[in-house]
């Protein structure tokens, strides 16, 4: 049962696994007939437009996005439970929707926090 | 100007020419054919035509073509042809392929030019090949402090993630590469790679302008992630799966955009923001950031990156396809077989040559693949076309939108559903 289950999703996997082994030799070949004789150090800095690169790459700045992690938080999870009962509602009886309705109100009344939350711009 | 170089002498370089041809013999003969022995000695053969088939069979049926057919049959319904061949890898790179010489030229045409044009006698046409040359010959260069392990996987797992997507498209009746129960969540389990593929190419790239196009990358495609899963649950609840096959098959009368138009706009507009269309192209804005996380990618990593960016356009048009606009139904316009074909075989000219069983492919699964072929060259148009048309949008109002507008719409299309269900008109005693 296991092991059926691994087989069908195993075809996945060897589509991605047929995916690296396509293209890898790409760059490989690339790397063989490409030209790399000439270097100098100014070759390999990083793209600034022109300038001489200042500061660190990888840098630190503001992004005001936690109202949205909060929201992300609250519907990645509720998404997959309501996907759980979407594709067994023909089999479920119809009084099975109301707890679910429930569920719902209350990922409203947390999305409503989170929107009003994400209006409140000078407490960011 | 290009010139010989200045030492040419053209017996020195016929020389070279028997010198590789020699050294490429040797090395078919001492180790090429050994290899091929000890694989063919190993694999599994199949049977055939109630023989085990061998690989002296199989050699000598290849000589004749009315023999070969067998093996080719059994060759296509092996994993390993799907995957690399017809709903897999080929078939999608050939479609993306087609979808980047179209977009240049449709593009050019909305904006009144020519597009490629010189390349190729007619319009440009070899174009594409040029530009793959162009790129398989360039130099690669890696900036200094780059994280290079990290810096030269990107690109290859990028396609590969691309092409783990595409394997779970089905292209007509029983062709597709993994045909799972769990199809459509797997979609989401692929999707969610794409962030992180991006973002570590982006933070390994050690660059300020690739590390502000992954940070917008990220959040883009996070934020689109949500409003995209909510909105497919409206089909999910009226066909009761999540095979995507089953989903497809289950549109033979009418195609789900009929009841369902709220989610499949809301699923379009998340698919612009998931594949980085205009106007959602903040990650790799040109006029702002250079090229977003794409900067420092040279040569044929930037091949790859956009060679894996429109396998992933197919595959998310081949979904809106397969969940709202029927898949591959749609009226039977491929003629039938004549008879004699299956059993008597075709007669080829003045040479007679009658091989049964030819047509290998059924006429279901050609017209099955003709109209899905179809359908999605129709939603690749709608998602190029935006490109012509729309100004970018700021990535505040980006944002909201995704976040309270287009998950307030996926709700609306969940209550629609739920009460076309509820009110008798579909499901069970309702239409279909």
């Amino acid at each position: 049962m296991v092991g059926e289950l691994a087989g069908n999703y195993s075809t996945i996997v060897l589509m991605f696994a047929f995916g690296i082994a396509a293209m890898a030799p790409a760059l490989i070949l690339s790397r063989m007939i490409s030209p790399r004789k000439r270097s100098n150090p100014v070759k390999f800095l990083p793209m600034e437009c022109g300038q001489v690169p200042s500061g660190e790459g990888r840098t630190h700045f503001m992004m005001q996005y936690y109202p949205y992690i909060l929201m992300f938080v609250v519907f990645d999870v509720m998404a997959i439970f309501l996907y759980a009962w979407g594709s067994a509602l023909l089999e479920l009886p119809k009084s099975a929707t109301l707890p679910m309705m429930g569920f719902l109100a209350i990922m409203f009344g947390a999305m409503a926090f989170a929107l009003y939350q994400s209006g409140r711009r000078r407490i960011w | 100007m290009s010139v010989i170089a200045p030492k040419f002498k053209l017996s020195e370089f016929i020389k070279s020419l028997f010198d590789n041809a020699f050294w490429g013999l040797l090395l078919m003969v001492l180790v090429g054919l050994p290899a091929v022995f000890m694989v063919l000695f190993v694999i599994e053969m199949p049977v055939i035509n109630g023989e085990l088939l061998t690989p002296f069979l199989a050699l000598s049926w290849i000589a004749d073509p009315s023999r070969t057919l067998p093996i080719v049959h059994a060759f296509m319904a092996t994993d390993m042809f799907r995957i690399m061949a017809f709903p897999g890898f080929g078939f999608a790179a050939l479609l993306a392929a087609g979808t980047i010489f179209i977009e240049r030229k449709m593009l050019a045409k909305l904006q009144l030019r020519v597009g490629p044009f010189y390349c190729g006698k007619f319009e440009g046409i070899l174009q594409l090949m040029g530009d793959g040359l162009k790129l398989i010959s360039k130099e690669i260069i890696i900036p200094a402090k780059a994280d290079k392990p990290i810096f030269w996987a990107a690109p290859v797992l990028f396609v590969a993630t691309a092409a783990a997507f595409v394997a779970l498209i089905p292209v007509a009746p029983g062709w597709v590469v993994a045909d799972v129960d769990l199809g459509l969540l797997a979609v989401f389990a692929v999707i969610g790679f794409f962030p992180i593929i991006t973002i570590l190419s982006a933070w390994s790239a050690n660059s300020k302008y690739p590390f502000i196009g992954g940070i917008r990358a990220l959040f883009q495609m996070v934020s689109f992630e949500i409003p995209l899963i909510l909105s497919l649950l409206g089909v999910v609840i009226l066909t009761g799966t999540l095979n995507l096959s089953e989903i497809a098959a289950s549109q033979s009368s009418f195609p789900w955009i009929i009841f369902l138009p709220v989610g499949a706009i809301v699923f379009f507009i998340t698919m612009l923001a998931e594949l980085e269309r205009i106007p959602f192209d903040l990650p790799e804005a040109e006029s702002e950031i250079v090229a977003g996380w794409l900067t420092e990618f040279s040569g044929m990593m930037y091949g790859l990156v956009q060679l894996g960016t429109y396998l992933k356009l197919y595959a998310f048009a081949a979904l809106f396809v397969v969940l709202f606009l029927a898949g591959w139904h749609g009226p039977m316009v491929v003629p039938p077989f004549p008879a004699e074909i299956l059993t008597e075989g075709i007669v080829m000219g003045p040479i007679t040559a009658k091989i049964p069983g030819l047509p290998l492919f059924t006429q279901e699964m050609l017209n099955g693949a003709l109209w899905f072929v179809l359908k999605t060259v129709g939603v690749i148009f709608f998602i190029l076309l935006p490109r012509g048309v729309f100004p970018r949008v700021r990535v505040d109002l980006l944002l909201s939108l995704g976040w309270t507008k287009l998950i307030g719409l996926a709700f609306v299309n969940i209550f629609i559903a739920l009460g076309l269900l509820y009110a008798g008109v579909l499901g069970p005693g309702g239409l279909q």
